[in-house]
């Protein structure tokens, strides 16, 4: 059978992992691993580097100079809009944006953007619809910002949690369970946290403070300590909670 | 683990006043009485404690009718709850559980009296949401029988209750309110006394932060509630719960934490919703919110 869309991801991170995992099991996509010296022929290349925005830049450049030019390009927008991402292309109406966190599995909607630059003419969009309905995810299109909605909003809920947590107003048990049965959250805040990795909640909130400008979207200390620590959450075994701990490990279930 | 001093201060909690018969203080005298204790719900006129009890009555044949209480346990529910338009009346409650409007002078004025009326061992707990327990207990001599017990609306079915732990409070007092919380069924955290404790605190991005995507034309409110729902599996987007929850409540509780916090930039309320407000299009309740509810 012919696939129906052939993705090649590029990337270094856990949200590069799911995707390439994702696309794998599903059925009528192939999907290969975007390196240097890359074929040329695919029908998408979905790009994920959130945090060091010079290998961001060199890496979109790089796929760029090795793909036809009818070629579209998804680019992760959880630390950097997709206006600015397209900025470093020729051709910067072939990028679009997408933002989700790595733990594909909990989301049934993906959020894509394009940039200023883009152009709906162009037909990409169906590229991107068409690689999402491939894993089982609807998309919805919404303006293009740093984070995009659901990262955005849950990344603030997590640093407002990480604040109260730093400031000890209370126990991470107990902020995790008073969002769960005040507020009916799926996840307590800081293991929602742990579970989607602090490294991305933490490009998102860095993202949108360097680029709004606005003390509002301060990182907690914790969480910018937490992250440079390596403790980003289940994926490394500690972040707000150590899973190496039987109690948390239960209280994640 | 409780020590024995805590059981010994729990045991000992028979009689429960509860001060004030709205949603909140009705739905408390409900789990309260429901779960055992004999309960004197107290407001300032007959005719609205009587109402109140009233309603509570209902609730319980409403449960009987489903199944959900038995026809004897809502009898001895009736007979332990009773009202009052009296303060005096709760002389003899080893506990009152204050849900009186949110004024600070009321309450002072209150927990004042109480301090008068009651035995030196009584415990009182404020179901503020907004107001410093600290600045509560402050206004009496034994600030350190006083404490938070914050519930949910509604009462009876919201499992979750903030204990809240002021300045002056007494480890006693916090640990007896924890242990009632668990005799009553519900499940208790403990907070320090901070603004918004900790659901209405880190809360407040779920609404702020979608009203700024909204107020940039990102997305609409419609694409918001679709996206928190679909991507992040909140069972409700943060204006469909909005319009639930009332525009006007939710935007006073923004700008009670935005206050209590010094103006801190992370609270800011949008314009938009004073706006909202303005217009009298509430929510659910007047039919038109961020959505038309047709009747």
């Amino acid at each position: 059978m012919n696939p129906e869309i052939r993705i090649a991801v590029a990337g270094r991170n856990a949200l590069a992992d799911a995707l390439v995992q994702a696309f794998r099991n599903a059925e009528r996509v192939e999907c290969t691993v975007w390196t240097p010296e890359f074929p040329g022929e695919c029908d998408l290349v979905v790009e994920t580097e959130n945090r060091d925005f010079d290998f961001k830049k060199q890496l979109l450049r790089d796929i760029e100079a090795t793909i036809s030019d009818h070629i579209p390009i998804l680019s992760s927008t959880l630390g950097i809009s997709a206006t600015e991402a397209a900025s470093w292309l020729k051709k910067p109406e072939r990028l679009m944006g997408f933002a989700a966190f790595a733990d594909l599995d909990h989301a049934e909607l993906i959020e894509c953007m394009l940039p200023l630059q883009g152009d709906p003419a162009l037909g990409h969009q169906a590229a991107a619809e068409r690689a999402f309905a491939a894993i089982g995810k609807e998309v919805e299109w919404i303006q293009d910002e740093t984070g995009g909605v659901f990262p955005r909003i849950l990344a603030m809920i997590v640093n407002e949690a990480a604040y109260a947590l730093m400031e000890n107003i209370a126990s991470p048990e107990d902020i995790d369970a008073a969002m769960r049965l005040g507020t009916n959250y799926p996840y307590g805040p800081l293991a929602w946290g742990d579970r989607v990795g602090l490294d991305d909640v933490l490009s998102v909130l860095t993202g949108l403070h360097r680029d709004l400008g606005e003390d509002r979207y301060r990182p907690a200390p914790l969480l910018r300590k937490l992250v440079l620590a390596g403790w980003l959450g289940q994926r490394t075994g500690r972040g707000f909670y150590n899973y190496a701990d039987e109690k948390a490990k239960e209280l994640m279930k | 683990m409780p020590n024995s001093e805590v059981i010994t201060g729990l045991m000992n909690i028979q009689t429960v006043g509860v001060i004030g018969s709205g949603t909140m203080g009705a739905g408390i005298a409900q789990v309260v009485s429901q779960q055992g204790f004999t309960v004197r719900l107290y407001d300032i006129t007959e005719n609205i404690v009587s109402r109140a009890k009233a309603n509570i009555h209902a609730q319980w044949d409403r449960l009987t009718e489903k199944g959900k209480l038995t026809a004897e346990e809502s009898a001895a529910a009736k007979s332990r709850l009773s009202t009052t338009c009296d303060l005096a009346d709760l002389k003899d409650c080893q506990l009152v559980i204050e849900a009186a409007p949110e004024k600070m002078e009321i309450k002072r004025d209150i927990f004042q009296k109480l301090e008068e009326i009651c035995g030196p061992e009584a415990i009182f707990a404020s179901n503020t949401s907004s107001l410093s327990i600290t600045a509560i207990a402050g206004s009496i001599k034994s600030p350190e029988r006083v404490a938070g017990l914050h519930f949910f609306n509604p009462a009876p079915l919201m499992p979750l209750v903030e204990v809240i732990r002021g300045l002056r409070t007494a480890e006693g007092t916090l640990e007896v309110l924890t242990a009632f919380t668990r005799r009553i069924g519900k499940h208790p955290v403990l907070c320090q006394d901070t603004p918004g404790f900790i659901v209405n605190r880190v809360a407040r991005p779920f609404h702020n932060e979608a009203l700024r995507i909204m107020g940039d034309k990102l997305a609409t409110p419609q694409q918001i509630d679709r996206i928190m729902k679909k991507a992040g599996r909140f069972r409700m987007g943060p204006f469909e719960l909005q319009d639930m929850i009332g525009l006007d409540i939710n935007f006073s509780a923004t700008k009670s934490v935005y206050e209590g916090y010094f103006g801190d930039p992370r609270f800011r309320p949008h314009y938009y919703q004073q706006r909202m407000v303005d217009s009298g299009n509430l929510g659910r309740k007047t039919g038109r919110g961020y959505y038309v509810y047709e009747s």
